[in-house]
Protein backbone atom coordinates (compact mmCIF):
# COMPACT_ATOMS: atom_id res chain seq x y z
CA UNK A 1 0.00 0.00 0.00
CA UNK A 2 1.58 3.22 -1.05
CA UNK A 3 1.56 5.43 1.33
CA UNK A 4 2.81 9.37 1.46
CA UNK A 5 5.26 10.51 4.09
CA UNK A 6 2.43 13.22 5.56
CA UNK A 7 0.03 10.27 5.53
CA UNK A 8 1.97 7.70 7.47
CA UNK A 9 2.86 11.06 10.34
CA UNK A 10 -0.88 11.13 10.78
CA UNK A 11 -1.65 7.75 11.43
CA UNK A 12 1.59 7.40 13.56
CA UNK A 13 0.43 10.54 15.37
CA UNK A 14 -3.09 8.77 16.16
CA UNK A 15 -1.18 5.51 17.23
CA UNK A 16 0.91 8.03 19.80
CA UNK A 17 -1.87 9.42 21.08
CA UNK A 18 -4.10 6.42 21.87
CA UNK A 19 -1.15 4.58 22.90
CA UNK A 20 0.36 7.24 25.07
CA UNK A 21 -2.59 9.35 26.41
CA UNK A 22 -1.23 12.65 24.80
CA UNK A 23 -2.84 15.27 22.69
CA UNK A 24 -2.47 15.50 19.47
CA UNK A 25 -0.23 18.88 19.34
CA UNK A 26 2.18 17.32 21.81
CA UNK A 27 3.27 14.70 18.70
CA UNK A 28 5.56 16.55 16.44
CA UNK A 29 7.62 15.23 14.13
CA UNK A 30 10.77 15.91 16.63
CA UNK A 31 9.22 14.78 19.44
CA UNK A 32 10.90 12.00 21.64
CA UNK A 33 8.78 9.06 22.60
CA UNK A 34 10.62 8.58 25.79
CA UNK A 35 11.14 12.21 27.28
CA UNK A 36 8.44 14.42 25.18
CA UNK A 37 5.98 11.63 25.39
CA UNK A 38 6.84 9.92 28.49
CA UNK A 39 6.37 5.78 26.69
CA UNK A 40 8.12 2.71 28.43
CA UNK A 41 8.45 -0.59 28.34
CA UNK A 42 4.81 -1.84 27.68
CA UNK A 43 3.82 1.41 25.92
CA UNK A 44 6.92 -0.12 23.28
CA UNK A 45 4.61 -3.52 23.07
CA UNK A 46 1.09 -1.06 22.78
CA UNK A 47 3.09 0.99 19.77
CA UNK A 48 4.09 -1.70 17.89
CA UNK A 49 0.45 -3.55 18.15
CA UNK A 50 -1.42 -0.56 16.96
CA UNK A 51 1.04 -0.37 14.37
CA UNK A 52 0.75 -3.66 13.18
CA UNK A 53 -2.62 -3.19 12.70
CA UNK A 54 -2.64 0.39 11.48
CA UNK A 55 -0.45 -0.34 8.55
CA UNK A 56 -0.75 -4.29 8.02
CA UNK A 57 2.62 -5.35 8.76
CA UNK A 58 4.75 -7.32 11.00
CA UNK A 59 6.85 -5.37 13.37
CA UNK A 60 10.04 -7.33 15.06
CA UNK A 61 9.41 -5.43 18.02
CA UNK A 62 13.50 -5.54 18.07
CA UNK A 63 13.43 -3.85 14.30
CA UNK A 64 11.56 -0.53 15.85
CA UNK A 65 12.89 -0.81 19.50
CA UNK A 66 16.23 -2.49 19.22
CA UNK A 67 17.86 -0.44 22.69
CA UNK A 68 16.81 -2.84 24.69
CA UNK A 69 18.76 -5.76 23.59
CA UNK A 70 21.32 -3.18 23.14
CA UNK A 71 21.56 -1.95 26.37
CA UNK A 72 21.83 -5.25 28.17
CA UNK A 73 24.77 -6.75 26.44
CA UNK A 74 28.13 -5.84 27.84
CA UNK A 75 29.67 -6.45 24.24
CA UNK A 76 27.42 -3.04 23.22
CA UNK A 77 28.01 -1.24 26.01
CA UNK A 78 31.05 -0.35 27.99
CA UNK A 79 31.18 2.57 30.98
CA UNK A 80 27.71 4.12 30.35
CA UNK A 81 28.71 4.35 26.74
CA UNK A 82 27.90 2.34 23.61
CA UNK A 83 31.51 0.82 22.22
CA UNK A 84 32.24 1.23 18.46
CA UNK A 85 30.55 -3.03 18.14
CA UNK A 86 27.28 -1.05 19.92
CA UNK A 87 27.41 1.62 17.40
CA UNK A 88 27.82 -0.18 14.96
CA UNK A 89 24.86 -2.59 15.45
CA UNK A 90 22.89 0.12 16.01
CA UNK A 91 23.16 2.02 12.92
CA UNK A 92 22.81 -1.58 11.12
CA UNK A 93 19.34 -2.08 12.85
CA UNK A 94 18.09 1.08 11.91
CA UNK A 95 19.94 2.32 9.08
CA UNK A 96 17.07 5.25 8.92
CA UNK A 97 17.92 6.79 11.94
CA UNK A 98 20.10 10.28 12.30
CA UNK A 99 22.66 9.30 14.85
CA UNK A 100 24.24 13.20 14.89
CA UNK A 101 25.72 14.52 17.88
CA UNK A 102 25.24 10.76 19.37
CA UNK A 103 27.86 8.85 17.19
CA UNK A 104 30.78 11.33 19.17
CA UNK A 105 29.11 10.74 22.01
CA UNK A 106 27.15 7.61 22.32
CA UNK A 107 25.69 7.89 25.99
CA UNK A 108 23.34 4.92 26.81
CA UNK A 109 21.45 7.17 28.56
CA UNK A 110 21.02 9.55 25.87
CA UNK A 111 20.04 6.67 23.40
CA UNK A 112 15.92 7.20 24.47
CA UNK A 113 16.54 10.92 22.69
CA UNK A 114 17.46 8.98 19.52
CA UNK A 115 13.82 7.77 19.22
CA UNK A 116 11.75 10.55 17.99
CA UNK A 117 7.98 10.04 15.94
CA UNK A 118 10.15 10.73 13.00
CA UNK A 119 11.97 7.05 13.50
CA UNK A 120 8.76 5.69 13.60
CA UNK A 121 7.80 7.39 10.66
CA UNK A 122 10.60 6.63 8.52
CA UNK A 123 10.98 3.05 9.98
CA UNK A 124 7.33 2.73 8.54
CA UNK A 125 7.74 4.69 5.40
CA UNK A 126 10.98 1.46 4.57
CA UNK A 127 8.83 -0.87 5.08
CA UNK A 128 6.05 -0.21 3.18
CA UNK A 129 7.73 1.24 0.27
CA UNK A 130 10.28 -1.79 0.52
CA UNK A 131 10.63 -3.75 -2.73
CA UNK B 1 -12.35 -13.68 50.34
CA UNK B 2 -10.95 -15.47 47.28
CA UNK B 3 -9.31 -13.40 44.64
CA UNK B 4 -11.49 -15.11 41.87
CA UNK B 5 -13.98 -12.55 39.54
CA UNK B 6 -15.51 -14.82 36.94
CA UNK B 7 -17.42 -17.71 37.71
CA UNK B 8 -17.27 -20.02 34.83
CA UNK B 9 -16.51 -19.84 31.20
CA UNK B 10 -19.45 -20.69 29.00
CA UNK B 11 -17.53 -20.23 25.77
CA UNK B 12 -13.19 -20.93 24.65
CA UNK B 13 -11.75 -20.66 21.29
CA UNK B 14 -8.53 -21.16 22.02
CA UNK B 15 -6.07 -18.21 20.86
CA UNK B 16 -8.76 -16.35 19.87
CA UNK B 17 -12.04 -15.29 21.76
CA UNK B 18 -13.82 -16.37 25.47
CA UNK B 19 -16.22 -15.67 27.02
CA UNK B 20 -17.12 -16.11 30.88
CA UNK B 21 -20.07 -15.21 33.42
CA UNK B 22 -20.47 -13.75 36.81
CA UNK B 23 -23.09 -13.51 39.17
CA UNK B 24 -22.84 -10.43 41.91
CA UNK B 25 -24.63 -11.58 45.04
CA UNK B 26 -25.07 -9.99 48.18
CA UNK B 27 -22.99 -12.75 49.63
CA UNK B 28 -19.87 -11.03 48.64
CA UNK B 29 -18.53 -8.66 51.40
CA UNK B 30 -16.84 -6.13 49.61
CA UNK B 31 -20.38 -4.85 48.28
CA UNK B 32 -21.44 -3.73 52.08
CA UNK B 33 -18.02 -0.85 51.73
CA UNK B 34 -19.22 -0.37 47.86
CA UNK B 35 -21.61 1.25 48.89
CA UNK B 36 -22.82 1.53 52.52
CA UNK B 37 -26.75 1.29 51.73
CA UNK B 38 -26.64 0.71 48.24
CA UNK B 39 -24.23 -2.02 47.23
CA UNK B 40 -22.89 -2.00 43.38
CA UNK B 41 -19.88 -3.85 41.86
CA UNK B 42 -17.18 -1.64 41.68
CA UNK B 43 -15.76 -0.88 38.39
CA UNK B 44 -12.37 -1.96 39.06
CA UNK B 45 -13.41 -5.43 40.06
CA UNK B 46 -15.19 -5.56 36.50
CA UNK B 47 -11.57 -4.39 35.03
CA UNK B 48 -10.26 -7.72 37.34
CA UNK B 49 -13.35 -10.22 35.98
CA UNK B 50 -11.93 -8.88 32.41
CA UNK B 51 -8.43 -9.24 33.30
CA UNK B 52 -8.99 -12.79 33.84
CA UNK B 53 -11.13 -14.06 31.80
CA UNK B 54 -8.41 -12.45 28.54
CA UNK B 55 -5.77 -13.54 30.84
CA UNK B 56 -6.48 -17.50 30.81
CA UNK B 57 -7.45 -16.82 27.14
CA UNK B 58 -3.90 -15.56 26.65
CA UNK B 59 -2.13 -17.87 28.89
CA UNK B 60 -3.82 -20.53 27.10
CA UNK B 61 -2.74 -20.07 23.98
CA UNK B 62 0.95 -20.36 25.12
CA UNK B 63 0.05 -23.35 27.36
CA UNK B 64 0.11 -21.56 30.51
CA UNK B 65 4.04 -21.62 30.22
CA UNK B 66 4.16 -17.78 30.80
CA UNK B 67 3.41 -15.75 34.15
CA UNK B 68 0.85 -13.24 32.60
CA UNK B 69 0.45 -10.15 34.18
CA UNK B 70 -2.01 -6.63 33.80
CA UNK B 71 1.05 -4.63 32.85
CA UNK B 72 -1.47 -1.37 31.12
CA UNK B 73 -5.37 -0.38 30.63
CA UNK B 74 -5.96 0.58 27.68
CA UNK B 75 -8.94 2.26 28.15
CA UNK B 76 -11.78 1.03 30.58
CA UNK B 77 -15.18 2.68 30.12
CA UNK B 78 -18.53 2.33 31.60
CA UNK B 79 -22.00 3.04 30.84
CA UNK B 80 -23.94 1.72 33.53
CA UNK B 81 -23.54 -0.06 36.83
CA UNK B 82 -24.08 -3.47 37.85
CA UNK B 83 -26.36 -4.85 41.20
CA UNK B 84 -26.25 -7.83 43.84
CA UNK B 85 -28.74 -10.48 41.43
CA UNK B 86 -26.86 -9.71 38.05
CA UNK B 87 -25.11 -12.31 36.32
CA UNK B 88 -22.84 -10.21 33.90
CA UNK B 89 -21.46 -11.56 30.54
CA UNK B 90 -17.55 -10.89 29.72
CA UNK B 91 -16.76 -11.45 26.32
CA UNK B 92 -13.06 -10.95 25.43
CA UNK B 93 -10.43 -11.67 22.73
CA UNK B 94 -6.78 -11.46 21.78
CA UNK B 95 -5.84 -8.25 19.34
CA UNK B 96 -2.30 -9.47 19.47
CA UNK B 97 -0.08 -11.77 20.88
CA UNK B 98 4.04 -12.04 20.98
CA UNK B 99 6.86 -13.61 23.20
CA UNK B 100 6.32 -10.54 25.53
CA UNK B 101 2.90 -9.27 25.74
CA UNK B 102 -0.89 -9.50 24.38
CA UNK B 103 -2.97 -7.19 23.77
CA UNK B 104 -6.93 -8.08 23.87
CA UNK B 105 -10.37 -6.21 23.72
CA UNK B 106 -13.37 -6.85 25.90
CA UNK B 107 -17.06 -6.07 26.63
CA UNK B 108 -18.79 -7.12 29.47
CA UNK B 109 -22.48 -7.21 28.92
CA UNK B 110 -26.05 -7.66 31.41
CA UNK B 111 -28.41 -8.95 29.12
CA UNK B 112 -28.70 -6.69 25.79
CA UNK B 113 -27.12 -3.81 28.04
CA UNK B 114 -23.54 -2.75 27.41
CA UNK B 115 -21.77 -2.08 30.75
CA UNK B 116 -18.33 -1.40 29.78
CA UNK B 117 -15.59 -1.88 27.25
CA UNK B 118 -12.37 -2.52 28.41
CA UNK B 119 -9.06 -3.03 26.57
CA UNK B 120 -6.12 -4.50 28.20
CA UNK B 121 -2.27 -5.35 27.71
CA UNK B 122 -0.40 -8.01 29.45
CA UNK B 123 3.20 -8.64 29.86
CA UNK B 124 4.79 -11.90 30.28
CA UNK B 125 6.64 -11.04 32.76
CA UNK B 126 9.92 -13.95 32.29
CA UNK B 127 10.25 -12.68 28.70
CA UNK B 128 10.19 -9.07 30.09
CA UNK B 129 11.28 -8.11 33.29
CA UNK B 130 15.08 -8.74 32.64
CA UNK B 131 17.07 -8.49 35.82
CA UNK B 132 13.97 -9.69 37.79
CA UNK B 133 13.93 -12.49 39.86
CA UNK B 134 10.85 -14.38 40.00
CA UNK B 135 9.94 -17.52 41.75
CA UNK B 136 10.20 -20.43 39.00
CA UNK B 137 7.03 -22.08 39.21
CA UNK B 138 4.22 -20.70 37.16
CA UNK B 139 2.01 -18.48 40.58
CA UNK B 140 -0.57 -16.67 38.10
CA UNK B 141 -2.33 -19.98 36.69
CA UNK B 142 -2.76 -21.84 39.78
CA UNK B 143 -4.98 -24.60 40.04
CA UNK B 144 -7.85 -22.47 40.94
CA UNK B 145 -8.10 -20.86 37.39
CA UNK B 146 -7.07 -24.00 35.85
CA UNK B 147 -10.05 -25.36 37.22
CA UNK B 148 -12.48 -22.60 35.52
CA UNK B 149 -11.24 -24.75 32.21
CA UNK B 150 -12.32 -27.95 33.07
CA UNK B 151 -15.07 -28.91 31.18
CA UNK B 152 -14.62 -26.14 28.98
CA UNK B 153 -14.96 -27.01 24.98
CA UNK B 154 -11.66 -25.88 24.12
CA UNK B 155 -11.83 -25.48 20.75
CA UNK B 156 -8.80 -25.05 18.74
CA UNK B 157 -9.13 -21.83 16.66
CA UNK B 158 -9.48 -23.17 12.54
CA UNK B 159 -9.17 -26.30 13.15
CA UNK B 160 -12.74 -27.39 14.41
CA UNK B 161 -11.00 -30.12 16.25
CA UNK B 162 -11.39 -29.98 20.41
CA UNK B 163 -8.44 -29.66 22.73
CA UNK B 164 -8.88 -32.74 25.01
CA UNK B 165 -10.02 -31.63 28.37
CA UNK B 166 -8.15 -29.53 30.83
CA UNK B 167 -7.33 -30.38 34.16
CA UNK C 1 -12.69 -8.40 54.01
CA UNK C 2 -13.20 -4.55 53.88
CA UNK C 3 -13.12 -2.96 50.23
CA UNK C 4 -11.60 0.49 51.33
CA UNK C 5 -8.33 0.76 49.50
CA UNK C 6 -7.03 3.88 51.47
CA UNK C 7 -6.08 4.43 54.95
CA UNK C 8 -5.47 8.16 55.66
CA UNK C 9 -5.50 11.33 53.65
CA UNK C 10 -2.34 12.97 54.36
CA UNK C 11 -3.06 16.34 52.59
CA UNK C 12 -6.09 17.86 50.04
CA UNK C 13 -6.27 21.23 49.01
CA UNK C 14 -10.31 21.71 48.12
CA UNK C 15 -10.90 21.29 44.21
CA UNK C 16 -7.72 20.63 42.97
CA UNK C 17 -5.48 17.92 45.17
CA UNK C 18 -5.21 15.27 47.39
CA UNK C 19 -2.42 12.84 48.63
CA UNK C 20 -3.75 9.53 50.74
CA UNK C 21 -1.95 6.56 51.84
CA UNK C 22 -2.38 2.66 52.25
CA UNK C 23 -0.57 0.20 54.25
CA UNK C 24 -0.36 -3.24 52.90
CA UNK C 25 -0.10 -6.05 54.89
CA UNK C 26 -0.17 -9.89 54.74
CA UNK C 27 -3.82 -9.54 56.25
CA UNK C 28 -5.14 -8.67 53.14
CA UNK C 29 -6.72 -11.75 51.97
CA UNK C 30 -6.56 -12.09 48.52
CA UNK C 31 -3.10 -11.72 48.64
CA UNK C 32 -3.11 -15.37 49.34
CA UNK C 33 -4.53 -15.47 45.56
CA UNK C 34 -2.23 -12.84 44.32
CA UNK C 35 -0.27 -14.72 43.92
CA UNK C 36 0.34 -17.59 45.81
CA UNK C 37 4.99 -16.88 46.36
CA UNK C 38 4.57 -13.88 45.20
CA UNK C 39 1.92 -11.84 47.03
CA UNK C 40 1.85 -8.14 45.29
CA UNK C 41 -1.34 -5.85 45.39
CA UNK C 42 -3.60 -6.34 42.30
CA UNK C 43 -3.15 -3.26 39.51
CA UNK C 44 -7.16 -3.14 39.45
CA UNK C 45 -6.96 -2.12 43.55
CA UNK C 46 -4.08 0.59 43.15
CA UNK C 47 -6.71 1.88 40.50
CA UNK C 48 -8.80 1.39 43.28
CA UNK C 49 -6.70 4.01 45.69
CA UNK C 50 -6.54 6.65 42.91
CA UNK C 51 -10.15 6.50 41.98
CA UNK C 52 -10.87 6.43 45.93
CA UNK C 53 -8.87 9.36 46.62
CA UNK C 54 -9.80 11.37 43.82
CA UNK C 55 -13.87 10.68 45.08
CA UNK C 56 -13.02 12.14 48.14
CA UNK C 57 -11.84 15.28 46.74
CA UNK C 58 -15.14 15.37 44.93
CA UNK C 59 -16.98 14.45 47.87
CA UNK C 60 -15.35 17.41 49.68
CA UNK C 61 -16.07 19.66 46.74
CA UNK C 62 -19.14 19.25 46.69
CA UNK C 63 -19.94 19.36 50.28
CA UNK C 64 -21.12 15.25 50.21
CA UNK C 65 -23.82 16.76 47.03
CA UNK C 66 -24.27 13.46 45.30
CA UNK C 67 -24.82 9.39 47.19
CA UNK C 68 -23.18 7.73 44.05
CA UNK C 69 -19.14 8.40 42.88
CA UNK C 70 -18.26 5.86 40.16
CA UNK C 71 -15.66 5.36 37.95
CA UNK C 72 -16.91 6.54 34.12
CA UNK C 73 -13.45 5.80 31.95
CA UNK C 74 -9.92 5.19 32.85
CA UNK C 75 -7.30 5.29 30.54
CA UNK C 76 -3.44 4.62 29.82
CA UNK C 77 -3.45 3.33 33.82
CA UNK C 78 0.14 1.73 33.45
CA UNK C 79 1.75 -0.70 36.49
CA UNK C 80 5.38 -0.02 36.68
CA UNK C 81 6.63 -1.96 39.42
CA UNK C 82 5.31 -4.39 42.34
CA UNK C 83 3.59 -3.24 45.63
CA UNK C 84 4.25 -5.92 48.47
CA UNK C 85 2.79 -6.59 52.26
CA UNK C 86 5.05 -4.56 54.43
CA UNK C 87 4.64 -1.74 51.60
CA UNK C 88 2.80 1.46 51.59
CA UNK C 89 1.80 3.53 48.75
CA UNK C 90 0.83 7.72 48.74
CA UNK C 91 -1.23 7.97 45.98
CA UNK C 92 -1.47 11.87 44.40
CA UNK C 93 -4.66 12.97 42.42
CA UNK C 94 -5.07 16.35 41.01
CA UNK C 95 -8.29 17.46 39.38
CA UNK C 96 -8.09 18.42 35.67
CA UNK C 97 -11.58 19.46 36.19
CA UNK C 98 -14.85 19.19 39.00
CA UNK C 99 -18.45 20.37 37.88
CA UNK C 100 -21.54 19.37 38.86
CA UNK C 101 -21.88 15.45 37.83
CA UNK C 102 -18.46 14.26 36.07
CA UNK C 103 -14.62 14.98 36.92
CA UNK C 104 -11.84 13.88 35.78
CA UNK C 105 -8.16 13.48 37.21
CA UNK C 106 -4.48 12.67 36.82
CA UNK C 107 -3.14 10.19 39.53
CA UNK C 108 0.32 8.55 40.37
CA UNK C 109 1.12 6.27 43.00
CA UNK C 110 5.00 6.39 44.77
CA UNK C 111 5.79 3.90 46.99
CA UNK C 112 9.78 4.13 48.52
CA UNK C 113 10.84 6.50 46.16
CA UNK C 114 9.42 4.58 42.79
CA UNK C 115 6.44 4.87 40.84
CA UNK C 116 3.88 1.84 41.05
CA UNK C 117 1.21 3.12 39.33
CA UNK C 118 -0.11 6.19 36.75
CA UNK C 119 -3.83 6.75 35.75
CA UNK C 120 -5.93 9.10 33.67
CA UNK C 121 -9.41 8.61 34.61
CA UNK C 122 -13.13 10.45 34.63
CA UNK C 123 -15.90 9.89 37.67
CA UNK C 124 -19.39 10.60 37.44
CA UNK C 125 -21.27 11.61 40.32
CA UNK C 126 -25.41 11.71 40.95
CA UNK C 127 -28.15 10.81 43.56
CA UNK C 128 -30.23 7.38 42.59
CA UNK C 129 -32.93 10.03 43.43
CA UNK C 130 -32.33 11.68 40.35
CA UNK C 131 -33.73 8.90 38.67
CA UNK C 132 -36.18 7.92 40.99
CA UNK C 133 -37.59 10.03 43.42
CA UNK C 134 -38.66 7.49 45.75
CA UNK C 135 -34.38 6.27 46.51
CA UNK C 136 -33.85 9.98 48.19
CA UNK C 137 -33.50 8.12 51.64
CA UNK C 138 -31.54 5.81 50.14
CA UNK C 139 -29.16 8.88 49.10
CA UNK C 140 -29.27 9.70 52.36
CA UNK C 141 -28.28 6.76 54.21
CA UNK C 142 -25.00 6.10 51.42
CA UNK C 143 -24.33 10.19 52.36
CA UNK C 144 -24.25 9.67 55.87
CA UNK C 145 -22.37 6.35 55.88
CA UNK C 146 -19.51 7.82 53.55
CA UNK C 147 -19.52 10.82 56.06
CA UNK C 148 -18.56 8.88 58.80
CA UNK C 149 -15.55 7.20 56.98
CA UNK C 150 -14.25 10.76 55.81
CA UNK C 151 -13.96 11.44 59.65
CA UNK C 152 -11.60 8.32 59.96
CA UNK C 153 -9.78 8.77 56.74
CA UNK C 154 -9.06 12.52 57.35
CA UNK C 155 -8.86 12.50 61.15
CA UNK C 156 -4.94 13.14 62.17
Amino acid sequence: MAMSRDQIFGEVQEVLVNALGVDDDEVTAESTLMGDLGAESIDFLDIVFRLEKTFEMKIPREELFPAESLMNSSEFVSNGKLTATGLAELKNKMPYIELGAFEKDPDINKLGDLFTVNTIVSYVDSKLNAA
Amino acid sequence: MRWIWIDKFVEFKSGERAVAVKNVTLAEEHLHDHFPGFPVMPETLCIEAMAQTSGILVGEARNFQEKVILAKIKKAVFYDYVKPGDTIKLTAKIDSIAPEAASTSGKITLGEKLIAEIDLMFSHIDQNLAGRKFPKENFVFTDMFKSLLQGVFVDNAGSGTPKSEQT
Amino acid sequence: MRFILIDKIVSLQSGMEIKAVKNVSLAEEYLADHFPTFPVLPGVLLLEGLIESASWLVREAENFAHSMILLSEARNVKYKSFLAPGGRIEYTVEARTIEENVSSFIGFGVSDDERIVEAKFALRHFNLADENPSMAAVDAKVIENMKKRWNILSSG
